[in-house]
């Protein structure tokens, strides 16, 4: 046996030692796998602490070890320290192995006899495996320094304006003619009742005028190829039949425009726009889109309106779709959120009672600069309501619909019944199962309704009803509810009813995923790369993502994302350089019989056909080392760096300890 | 050995094939008692009741009418955001109720089930003239003549057959249905 291998079994405390006989698998591997090239054999109480990585380093430089093997914890979490105290020591770190014996032993038995016989199979089977591990060395791939952001939500602008000031180009794409999202909709923002557009338009103005982001708002990203450093985006921008560089926002032409339809992205449907617009006064950039479908010259052929009175002639009605191509290092998705579609709930009567409002009409309604300039009256436009009643959770915490908290609908609801006492005096009750506000001056939010003499009602809604069954209900909406506190269903007679919808992930968030590489949760949320410790990264490499697209949010949660994001993509560029994993699958060309199995296999989009040789290859910097065309391949033709047929083959013989009862079946 | 069995875990035992979600999913948010239209009849509420099933009161619970009211217009299953069957529990605390011999006195609820299920065990059919006519006289003489008036009504037009039919190899029901439930013997 060439290689000298040394062997170490962490306690992990009481997490590993608690059951498996610790001591025992140590000693038994330094008598029963010296065969097998282990030449030292010791156990620790904390491998991981800098006292147990001391020791490895002491004895690869004093006992010449050329393979460490490591029993512990999982290497999700401590592979890398492992290897790094084997680089320390001037061990190539890929000739470390750690082997599992906390999450695949101890933690799952309770045997400790069984569990001390499988710590030893583990343990045996890094030992066969260590043998075949070859020095690599990690891939070096240079950075771009340039950033996408995707969605210009107010997540999106926090995450390019972070980076743009720290001197760093953004291209930010929004689908819209104008950026801002959701949040540009609203009129006040829980907790402080701040005005939504006074502190959110300074910060559009910004992405606006900044010299170093790039905005395409009326566009969409239609191709991501490339990896972390090297990405090159294919972005669609849909044609505006305005031209930029002549139209200076004055206008006037959508003053002129004679066709009016109902806008149901930015005024959910309340209000209406001309066919030449920009979704609102403030938006960024000022040039407005033509909404071609709808246009009479599109449809007709005549009018052209807009072209006549343009005082710059900034209107061209031949201009088409283009495509353009940018190339950038990182990518942060910020896609944001859809509200839950509240037709769904047909026992809530939208659509077919009249004043049954979702939340993002409700939020048009209060609007100064909505379709009723902030007058909170029922759908007839001048009948101010006298009892308006709030609806949580709706869509929300239920199985039929969406199981998860939305996690902004109490405080936003609160916020509604707030502005609708100070605006028409109504009574106002809210329904609501539990009270949810832990954020800072939420809870004093609500202590602040409960003072103003809002009715809380804690029941789910269980229907709205125009039936009347005595006098007093007659022409109102009736909510039926069972008031959870006292034991008794009531009926409560009221003239307007505001669904408080809960958000979900945007309808499309699965076709986008799909599009950068990343995976969505079974709700359609972007999937992190750790829930807790890191929230913003993906799977991935190189794309992040940020704001609702991740989970329902609030706007304080988001901005930190956008800017934690941007943290994160500022950190990669100012390394210049990344080091990828060299663990990457390889075709041996000779052979490969070009079948193209594995092309379409690959998740990540490594694996290029050769046209010229017939044959595949696969991209390293792109490769993530899965695996999966490996064992796709029916020629065999596929190896995995670290993972290699004879590696993945020692490891099963050792352990079942195959090499081991071949000795003792041998008659001494 | 015996193993004593808390009445929450009885309920959950007898609701196992049920095709809703246990009872422990409730978050008591009042949905079902909000959509029921017979809740002002009952002593507890539906969401009450989960809770004293869960609170483990036994006493409390058999001594309530609320399954015995029950409708079974299933409003409650369909729209319970927890995906409890709520409709199936009444039905399964009827049987508890039954089984157990417990109930509020003067409810027509048990004597009529009991009733119902000896004519089917006996007969292997419903037949209205003779079900009525076991357990209605102990309740209201003016239910009965209202009753005959319309049996009356409903023979003479031909959807009542006057005399019961009762169904082939009869003895094979019996035992089949001797399997599923604990009845006993019956004559």
């Amino acid at each position: 046996m060439s290689e000298k291998i040394g062997v170490y079994v962490c306690h992990c405390g009481t997490n590993i030692a608690g059951i498996v006989d610790v001591a025992d698998v140590s000693q038994w591997a330094g008598e029963k796998l010296a065969a097998n090239g282990v030449v030292i054999s010791r156990d620790y109480k904390f491998m991981c602490s800098s006292l147990g990585q001391e020791l490895i380093q002491k004895d690869i430089q004093e006992q010449g070890l050329t393979r460490v093997v490591v029993a512990a914890c999982s290497p999700h979490l401590h592979e890398k320290t492992f290897r790094n105290a084997c680089q320390g020591a001037d061990l190539n770190p890929y000739l470390c192995e750690l082997v599992s014996i906390r999450e695949q032993d101890s933690w799952v038995h309770t045997d400790k006899v069984a569990a001390t016989e499988k710590a030893k199979a583990i343990l045996s089977g890094g030992v066969a495996r260590v043998e075949h591990h070859e020095a690599l060395e990690p891939l070096r791939v240079p950075i771009h320094p340039d950033t996408l952001v995707v969605g210009g939500g107010i997540a999106g602008i926090q995450a390019a304006l972070e980076i743009a000031d720290a001197g760093f180009h953004v291209y930010l794409v929004e689908r819209e003619p104008s950026i801002g999202g959701h949040m540009a909709q609203f009129d006040k923002t829980f907790p402080t009742l701040d005005c939504s557009a006074c502190i959110l338009t300074p910060k559009m103005v910004d992405v606006g005028n900044h010299p170093n982001i790039t905005l395409l708002t009326w566009s969409e990203v239609q191709k991501v190829d490339g990896y972390i450093g090297n990405f090159v985006a294919t972005i669609k921008q849909k044609a505006r039949y305005v031209k930029i560089e002549d139209c200076t926002g004055c206008g006037i032409c959508w003053e002129k425009c004679p066709k009016k339809v109902v806008d149901e992205v930015f005024e959910a449907g309340l209000g209406n726009r001309k066919v030449i617009y920009t979704p609102f006064p403030q938006a960024v950039p000022k040039y407005p889109v033509i909404d071609a479908p709808n246009c009479t010259y599109f449809l007709k052929g005549t009018c052209k309106a807009c072209e006549k009175f343009c005082p710059t002639g900034a209107i061209d009605f031949n201009q088409q779709d283009e495509e353009i191509t940018v190339q950038v290092g990182n990518i942060i998705l910020a896609t944001g959120y859809d509200l839950f579609d509240v037709r769904r709930m047909p026992q809530y009567g939208y659509g077919r009672l009249a004043n049954v409002y979702t939340s993002l009409e409700f939020e048009r309604l209060g609007n100064a600069a909505g379709p009723t300039g902030g007058n909170i009256v029922l759908r007839d436009g001048k009948t101010v309501p006298k009892a308006v009643g709030i609806v949580h959770c709706v869509g929300s915490r239920d199985q039929n619909y969406n199981p998860y908290c939305s996690a902004i609908c109490c405080m936003q609801s609160l916020k509604f019944a707030h502005l609708v006492h100070e605006r028409t005096g109504a009574e106002v009750y809210n329904f609501y199962i539990d009270m949810r506000t832990p954020s800072k001056g939420y809870e004093e939010f609500y202590q602040r309704l409960l003072e103003e003499g809002t009715h809380f009602v804690r029941g789910k809604v269980a229907e709205v009803t125009n039936l009347a069954r005595i006098p007093e209900e007659e022409g109102k909406l009736i909510v039926q509810v069972e008031d959870t506190l006292i034991g008794k269903q009531r009926r409560i007679p009221l003239d307007m009813v505001i669904l408080s919808a809960g958000i979900q992930a945007r309808h499309d968030a699965k076709e986008v995923g799909k599009l950068f590489g990343i995976s969505c949760s079974a709700d359609a949320w972007y999937i992190e790369r750790h829930p807790k410790l890191d929230p913003v990264a993906t799977m991935t490499d190189g794309i992040y993502i940020a704001g609702c697209a991740q989970g329902p949010k609030d706007i304080p949660a988001s901005v930190a994302q956008g800017a934690a994001a941007a943290a994160r993509v500022l950190g990669k560029i100012q390394q210049k350089e990344i080091s990828l994993e060299p663990v990457r699958a390889t075709v041996i060309e000779e052979h490969c019989s070009g079948c193209r199995i594995c092309n379409d296999l690959c998740p990540f989009s490594a694996i290029l056909y050769l046209e010229d040789k017939k044959v595949s290859e696969i991209n390293p910097a792109l490769c993530q080392g899965c695996g999966t065309c490996v064992a796709a391949c029916p020629a065999g033709a596929i190896s995995g760096t670290g993972f290699s047929n004879e590696q993945i083959l020692s490891q099963i013989e050792g352990l079942l300890l195959l090499n081991i009862r071949q000795l003792e079946a041998v008659p001494a | 050995m015996a193993v004593e069995l808390s009445f929450s875990k009885e309920i959950e035992n007898i609701m196992y094939a049920s095709h809703g979600k246990p009872i422990k999913d409730c978050l008591q948010c009042g949905t079902c008692s909000g959509s029921c239209p017979a809740v002002e009849f009952m002593d507890n509420s539906p969401r009450e009741i989960i809770g004293l099933i869960s609170a483990d009161f036994k006493k409390e619970v058999l001594a309530s009418n609320t399954y015995w009211t029950c409708a079974s217009c299933y409003h409650c299953s369909v729209r319970c955001p927890a995906g409890i069957d709520i409709a199936d529990m009444m039905y399964a605390l009827k049987r508890y109720s039954m089984w157990k011999g417990e109930f509020q006195e003067g409810l027509i609820g048990p004597e009529f089930s009991e009733s119902f299920v000896k004519m089917i065990v006996n007969s292997g059919r419903s037949f209205e003239p003779l079900l009525a006519a076991t357990y209605l006289p102990k309740f209201s003489a003016r239910d009965i003549v209202q009753e005959g008036l319309m049996a009356t009504g409903l023979v003479l037009s031909g959807k009542m057959p006057l005399l019961p039919k009762k169904v082939k190899r009869l003895k094979n029901l019996q035992r089949m249905v001797r399997r599923i439930i604990p009845i006993g013997e019956t004559k």
